[in-house]
């Protein structure tokens, strides 16, 4: 919503406000370099949806600063998202399929959902399989991000017993001995900011540090570790059943074993997020989220089923 | 001349719809639903327990209906007593998520097709909105790139707005609905811990408290979200209709009606609801019974039985089944086609003149619209019906959440039994939502879920019957039978998500 020359002041006036931030800090060079941003080279998206179910893309809609209609026209630009593009059809394809054959411009691929390596025809656009598209950009793209946990590790559509052998991007590239890195912003839905100050970071620093695939910014503690119940951990004050204050471990929450800062951050503007509302953790940035049906999010009836079964 | 008019956007999902044109009127159109993960399949031998989780995953854009669907679905296997603020908490985290989805509904999926974006370059007023959003668009049409302007450009050719003060109007309200409907989902999380996919839900009420220090903030927000509805959003939706009056003839479905109700007013999912259950043929409103829903599947890509009921069913994909065209089902009501979502809610609970501020409402916008109840059932009335059930339900959530009681308990012990079966129905955004469950073992033996997409973007049924949004888009007239703007609009007035339709 900003011409260039906003765009540029902007740019630098974040660029002043990350100095020295951790896992945002500019190193000197990229900060030189900003002054001689070209905004045409602001990160183009092309977002593609596989077997997902539109949670991360209404995620990123929840974003507060900058809001969703400042990134996609300010910091990035959105070329194509099945959500928000006016265009359709035999139009749509056109536009998808000129970024994809690398004939209009540098682009970021975004990926939201799983790919079905083994059923392709669950995830079809314009009477192809989606990966016929994903194979296509391997070549031309400058960078995949693979958004939300389906993206990247599978997850739900993965989950034990699938029809479709679903898989993330990562390792639909590895399979085909692609090699194009994938940076992972896992979560389900993913946090906005985790999205959104990645293409910052993207487009004023260059690749920001990964841990595991995953910005290190975000991704690099346990749930557990900066839990404000780490206390009641400690403590050993243990809700025992659902809706009880204390620490949540023993219903079954996952935070000891999930990396995200999701009780620093909060989530939708700060209101909440689950272990404040006494719901336990159930991983769901965590690889192997939903994954196991013998691993279920509560230990409720775990003991009672194995005893009686 | 048969011509794809897929992939459709500003959808949720993976959807094309073949028609076939000639002389320029559609004379048959196919739904083609084009994603498949098999939730009812990996939720097999998961604990019972999962499933408010898992089935919130088939659709982001609406996940606290299938949490809901669920609960209840469970509430009704472990024949569990809900506490009074466990069922309006359930209430207020599912009526807030439907506020945030009308509004992106008309503003984000629907309104570039009425509303002229270019108009914004001849802004010359002093809002800083309004001048960012022309200094931007004239930015990047100058940029000489081959595509500027994305996602509000390109689009397609069509008759839009020409009023210059309602599309800047527009425009503006696209921007301020994005922060109203994150002011709907903030005031959700609240309570449901985050938005999309809740982990407070659980059958038998809420983890989160009931505490004044979170009522008033969700109160707060509802409040904001609802003055938007009166003052912009009912306003824009006359205002499109007013200019595209053709639309209120355009896109009628050809069968019945089918709501669930909505909100039970009381802990007991049976309760009298704000909104009132029925199925309606001919004007005519009978009980639901859910021995009456059976699932086609003659034209879907399943080699199951065809024709089962909700308690039986089956689903065994088959990519290569031929003559099939779709993952979609063709759910069917005694078996006939309904149309589900806000119109279906609306008319079922008129026509039994149940909901005051329903009847109210309705008589006063179709009166000021000049058409009549039963012309809901159109591109225009669809949308209307939305804004309608906005504003109701506003003021509802606000009511409701002085009923908390604060301090006492808002979950109901759990204990699920070894066996277990039960029904869960509710209303999502989009309409009708089933859920069935069946425990062996203290494991889910099967799971079911029947979902407004399912009902509306069905392919023919084994009878031959085409769904209700096939039906709506044969007979429609097409001015470029390439594009078929006029068919989008049409499409886009059921909302359809294909996440939740095959799920």
């Amino acid at each position: 919503m900003f011409n260039r020359r906003d765009f540029l002041k902007l740019a630098a006036a974040l660029a002043a406000a990350f100095g020295g931030g951790q896992g945002g800090g500019l190193a000197p060079q990229a900060r030189a370099a900003l002054n001689k941003i070209d905004p045409r080279r602001v990160p183009k998206l092309l977002c593609l949806q596989g077997l997902s179910c539109t949670g991360c893309s209404i995620s990123l809609l929840q974003a507060e600063t900058p809001s969703a209609m400042s990134m996609i026209t300010q910091y990035s630009q959105l070329v194509f998202h099945t959500d928000l593009s006016s265009t359709s059809g035999a139009q749509a394809m056109e536009l998808i399929n000129a970024f994809i054959d690398g004939e209009a411009g540098d682009y970021v691929l975004a990926i939201e959902g799983a790919i079905p390596e083994d059923m392709p025809s669950a995830c079809i656009i314009d009477h192809k399989p989606f990966a016929h598209y994903l194979e296509r950009a391997a070549v031309t793209m400058s960078g995949a991000v693979a958004i939300g946990s389906c993206a990247c590790d599978g997850v739900i559509p993965a989950a034990e017993g699938n029809p479709t052998g679903a898989i993330g991007l990562a390792e639909f590239y590895r399979k085909r001995n692609i090699n194009r890195q994938v940076i992972n912003i896992p979560g389900c839905p993913v946090h906005p900011d985790w999205v959104w100050h990645t293409i910052n970071h993207l487009v004023l620093a260059g690749s920001p540090k990964l841990i595991n695939g995953s910005p290190e910014a975000f991704f690099d503690r346990r749930l557990h570790e900066h839990c404000p119940r780490y206390y009641d951990f400690q403590e050993e004050n243990f809700a025992k059943k659902l809706g009880d204050r204390g620490c949540l471990f023993k219903l079954g929450c996952l935070g000891p074993i999930t990396f995200a800062d999701c009780p620093t951050r909060r989530w939708n503007g700060g209101h909440s997020w689950c272990v404040n509302a006494n719901a336990p953790c159930i991983g769901c940035a965590s690889p192997r989220f939903a994954r196991q049906k013998s691993l279920p999010f509560y230990r409720l009836s775990e003991g009672k089923t194995s005893r009686r079964s | 001349m048969k011509i794809d008019i897929g992939p459709i956007t500003r959808i949720e999902g993976h959807l094309n719809v073949q028609t076939t044109v000639e002389n320029g009127v559609v004379t048959d159109a196919r739904c083609e639903g084009e994603m498949f993960r098999g939730f009812e399949i990996f939720l097999r031998g998961r604990d019972p327990l999962d499933s408010q989780q898992i089935t919130q995953r088939i659709c982001g854009v609406c996940p606290y209906a299938h949490a809901i669907a669920s609960s209840m679905a469970q509430e009704n296997a472990y024949r569990l007593s809900v506490p009074p603020n466990g069922r309006i908490l359930h209430n207020l985290i599912q009526g807030a998520n439907h506020l945030y989805d009308y509004l992106l509904h008309f503003y984000q999926l629907c309104a570039l097709d009425y509303v002229d974006i270019t108009s914004v370059l001849e802004y010359s007023g002093k809002d800083p909105e309004l001048s960012r959003v022309r200094d931007w668009v004239r930015a990047e049409i100058d940029s000489g790139q081959r595509y500027p302007a994305t996602p509000f450009l390109p689009r397609l050719s069509g008759r839009y707005l020409n009023d210059r003060d309602t599309n800047l109007g527009a425009i503006k309200n696209y921007l301020e609905a994005m922060s109203m409907e994150k002011k709907a989902n903030q005031a959700a999380a609240i309570f449901g811990g985050k938005f999309p996919h809740a982990t407070s839900i659980f059958p038998g009420g809420c983890t989160q408290e009931a505490r004044v220090d979170l009522i008033v903030p969700y109160q707060s927000l509802i409040s904001e979200v609802r003055d938007f509805i009166h003052n912009k959003y009912i306003p824009d939706v006359l205002a499109v209709a007013g200019a595209f009056p053709e639309y209120w003839e355009i896109g009628r479905s050809r069968g019945g009606f089918l709501s669930h109700g909505h909100l039970p007013l009381g802990p007991r999912p049976d309760n009298e609801r704000l909104l009132a259950a029925g199925v309606m043929f001919d004007g005519r409103v009978e009980a639901v019974n859910f021995d009456q829903i059976r699932q086609h599947v003659n034209s879907s890509l399943y080699s199951s039985p065809t024709n089962l009921q909700v308690r039986d069913a089956a689903i065994t994909p088959q990519p290569d089944k031929s003559g099939a065209y779709s993952w979609i089902m063709a759910p069917r009501y005694a078996g006939k086609m309904v149309e589900v979502g806000p119109a279906a809610r609306i008319m079922v609970d008129y026509a039994q003149g149940h909901n005051q501020a329903v009847k109210e409402l309705t008589d006063r916008l179709t009166g000021r619209a000049g058409v009549r109840v039963s012309q809901l059932n159109s591109v225009m009335g669809r949308h209307l019906s939305r804004a309608i059930l906005a504003a109701v339900l506003a003021d509802f959530l606000l009511e409701e959440s002085q009923r908390l009681t604060p301090g006492e308990p808002t979950m109901a012990a759990i204990d699920p039994p070894a066996s277990a079966e039960g029904f869960g129905a509710t209303e999502a955004s989009r309409g009708a939502l089933l859920h069935y469950i069946r425990i062996e073992n203290y494991k889910i033996a099967k799971y079911e879920c029947v979902v407004p997409t399912t009902w509306n973007a069905s392919p023919r049924d084994d009878q031959g019957q085409p769904g209700a949004m096939e039906s709506a888009l044969i007979g429609t007239r097409v001015n470029n039978p390439e594009e078929q703007i006029e068919s989008k609009r049409i499409v886009r007035s059921f909302d359809p998500c294909l996440a939740c339709a095959v799920h």
